[in-house]
């Protein structure tokens, strides 16, 4: 009796998640697989995909200067760019973690930018940044820089401008940090302060073991933004100057959809795919040595 | 855009509100006649999406064009005329605009899902898709017509059209490129506003006098900056690919001095600086672009900027000159490219598409597009008509384009790549201050490689 009434319910069950299950296959799992049949072949998406083994590898490592020019770029915005924006964000969220009059006013201050659509905002970035009349260099000069860098046009400067411009869009990495803040139990600074704690020490010791899980979450997410990192460059940059904006993801793109070489494209998206993998794994591991989660023996 | 997703993350830290699991086998009936009925109707709507309406007796033929905006509609009267007198024949245009608008064209090849016509390929795209089969060649249709591509069209776009002797596509539109010059600022600086430079040398000499720097050694306006290694490698006498030995010559000697002259700009003036400068104007063809303003005396453009100088500077006192060549490079140079009308391989209705196809490259129908557009007329008889003639700048820029130093792109699968490897080589000379011979002995080494490879993989 009751498996009978259970088959069905399965039955039920299957027929009701049939729409995403189909999708998942079709639209997901199905792609996932085809992209690595097609790095090991080469496939311009007109003619059938021809099996040339590991031609595509090859190309991408020895061949191609692009590649690495892309990944060294890629690599400077999760080495640079990450910690420099989780470092900010952390900043701005224990600024805004006070009880002080007004205070929404300025979380929403400092949130709204992140709620900006990327490509507007890359254009706005795009006149800020300019060397000549961009808003950013009129600052530096009038703070005293005789020879403000020329931020995009100059390929040593061109990523830290990018980087410049995503700490505008802290905010939505702040939030997260502000809600883990909140969380930290009032009683554990009262503690520390009776154990004769100054600020600082409170916020080694209190602060950021009780904030950790949100940091490994902020690590995360950025590392898994920063390996795509794409979008800016394709509309402020497209790549320039000197290849100092390719990024992998873009370097892949242009791959797939100017040179129509979805064979090689394929196969770049899979040697990315195992590098942000091993880095994921890599914090995972050790995130066990600096994550601290309330209620755990240590 | 980086922490986009940890938006979603907040979501779901928000404990989900647990729904009841309700008897489904009470409402299931019900929902599932729903849900057949919303199938039905999908499948319904779907299909009715595929195939092309067709009024009884006439064919309807899609086209896409490539042109947008106001010379969009400059090709729909055009395409209205044609529908006026051929009664058996619809045409219905569609704009597929931009560059994702010419990157769907390889979708649609791929999927088999082409127009009858289109224009959104580019002259570099044009060998590529012909070895790769999904064009049809177009010499049958030709014949049948009594027409002769190599007689009709001026020499540059005729080879441009035809792929290992075979004609592929039609062109209505092609352009000319010169240097227009600043008269007001040639005067200011001592030169001869009637007498622009003929010479490299001269050209170098007038940048020069024309530069102006403010106290702090940063740029007012300056002369020229050269631009654009594929044509000014035909200017300096190379050449890209070697159609007889069949080979890539990427490091042909003087495209080797070409790069190497532009890059002594470089050295000349401070080119940081001048990239600064150039930021500070809006780019080329908007009413703030340089050239309009009077910020740069002289600037490396085509016949249709003369449309832009009535419309955005029409006070300008401005002239024009061919590029000038080096004592043993080639005078009158320009390249030749754009759009092309093709009839995909897979075209249902071919007789009818080479109907308008006929007519829309017809003598007619490009001096009317050519005058709308403000374009160089590809077709040698339409450019000796009056209606170009009487226009100075366009008799001068139609003598280049007819004259046998017009090169359209080389005639390989890979070109699109390569030419996008030589403005990569270009900015790492002009910027970076590479090596010139260095940077096109590299390029000559991939690109043969890339060459070798696509045929390869094309079969031949």
């Amino acid at each position: 009796m009751k498996g009978k009434e259970q088959r069905r319910n399965l039955g039920y069950g299957l027929l009701f998640a049939a729409p995403w299950f189909i999708g998942f296959a079709v639209f997901t799992a199905y792609p996932i697989a085809a992209s690595l049949y097609y790095s090991f072949c080469s496939y311009d998406a007109i003619r059938p995909p021809r099996w040339v083994g590991f031609q595509n590898y090859h190309r991408m490592f020895v061949e191609d200067p692009l590649f690495w020019k892309s990944l060294w770029n890629t690599l400077y915005m999760v080495g640079v760019g990450l910690p420099v924006s989780l470092a900010a964000s952390l900043g701005i969220a224990l600024l805004l973690n006070r009880k002080l009059r007004g205070i929404a006013f300025y979380r929403t201050l400092y949130y709204l930018p992140s709620i900006t659509p990327v490509v507007a905002a890359s254009i706005i970035w795009l006149w800020l940044l300019n060397p000549e009349i961009g808003l950013v260099n009129i600052v530096l000069r009038w703070m005293g820089v005789a020879h403000p860098p020329a931020w995009l046009t100059d390929p040593a400067w061109a990523k830290p401008g990018l980087i410049l411009m995503s700490l505008w869009g802290a905010g939505g990495s702040m939030v997260i940090y502000l809600a883990g803040l909140q969380d930290v139990p009032e009683a554990l600074y009262e503690a520390a302060a009776l154990d004769g704690a100054g600020k600082w020490a409170q916020f080694r010791h209190v602060t950021l073991p009780m904030l950790s899980p949100v940091i490994l979450f902020n690590l995360i997410m950025g590392l898994i933004g920063s390996f795509q990192y794409f979008t800016q460059a394709y509309v402020m940059t497209n790549g320039g100057p000197q290849d100092a904006t390719t990024f992998y993801a873009l370097h892949l793109f242009n791959q797939a959809f100017l040179d129509f070489k979805m064979g090689y494209a394929s196969a770049m998206a899979w040697v990315l795919f195992v590098i942000a993998l091993t880095c994921a794994l890599v914090v995972f591991r050790t995130s066990a040595r600096w994550v601290y989660y309330a209620g755990e023996a240590r | 855009m980086k922490y986009a997703t940890s938006k979603d993350q907040i979501g779901r830290r928000v404990p989900a509100n647990p729904l009841p699991m309700c008897g489904i086998s009470a409402i299931s009936r019900r929902i599932l006649i729903t849900a057949r009925c919303l199938a039905l109707f999908a499948m319904a709507a779907f299909s009715a999406g595929c195939g092309h309406p067709s009024r009884t007796g006439t064919t309807e033929i899609v086209y896409w064009t490539g042109w947008s905006g106001h010379e969009f509609e400059v090709q729909q009267r055009l395409i209205d005329e044609f529908n006026r007198t051929h009664p058996g024949i619809h045409v219905h245009m569609l704009s597929q605009f931009g560059t994702s608008g010419y990157q769907k064209v390889r979708i649609a090849f791929a999927g088999g899902a082409t127009p009858d016509v289109m224009s959104t390929v580019w002259a570099d795209e044009l060998a590529g898709y012909a070895m790769r089969g999904v064009l049809t060649p177009l010499d049958d249709y030709l014949r049948k017509s009594g027409r002769n591509v190599d007689r009709e069209f001026t020499p540059g776009v005729a080879r441009m059209l035809q792929v290992d002797g075979h004609v592929y596509g039609l062109a209505v539109t092609t352009n000319t490129n010169f240097i227009a010059y600043n008269k007001q600022i040639f005067a200011d600086a001592g030169l001869n506003p009637d007498w622009p430079p003929r010479t490299i040398a001269e050209l170098d000499a007038a940048a020069q006098a024309c530069t102006k720097y403010d106290a702090q050694g940063n740029f007012i306006r300056y002369g020229f900056r050269p631009g654009g290694l594929n044509l000014w490698a035909y200017v300096f006498g190379g050449q890209w690919y070697d159609p007889v030995s069949r080979r890539v010559t990427a490091n042909d000697p003087h495209n080797v001095a070409a790069l190497e002259w532009m890059a002594s700009y470089r050295k000349k003036y401070d080119i940081q600086r001048m990239e600064a400068f150039q930021t500070t104007f809006g780019s080329d063809e908007t009413p703030s672009g340089p050239f309009f303003v009077g910020k740069v005396a002289m600037w490396s453009t085509g016949e249709w900027a003369q449309e832009f100088i009535r419309r955005y500077a029409p006070r300008l006192r401005w002239g024009w000159f061919a590029l000038p060549a080096p004592p043993n490079g080639r005078r009158n140079c320009t390249t030749a490219g754009g759009s092309v009308f093709v009839i995909p391989a897979a075209c249902r209705h071919k007789k009818e598409a080479w109907e308008f196809l006929n007519w829309i490259s017809s003598p007619h129908a490009v001096k009317a597009f050519c005058l709308g557009i403000g374009n160089v007329p590809p077709l040698i008889s339409v450019g000796k008509d009056p209606a170009f003639q009487r226009d100075p700048l366009f008799r001068f820029a139609i003598a280049i384009a007819q004259g046998r130093n017009s090169f359209g792109p080389p005639p390989i699968p890979i070109w699109p790549t390569y030419s996008r490897e030589i403005a990569r080589v270009e900015q790492a000379a002009m910027l970076g201050g590479e090596d010139p011979k260095r940077l096109l002995d590299d390029l000559q080494v991939r690109m043969s490689r890339e060459l070798r490879r696509t045929l390869a993989d094309l079969g031949r």
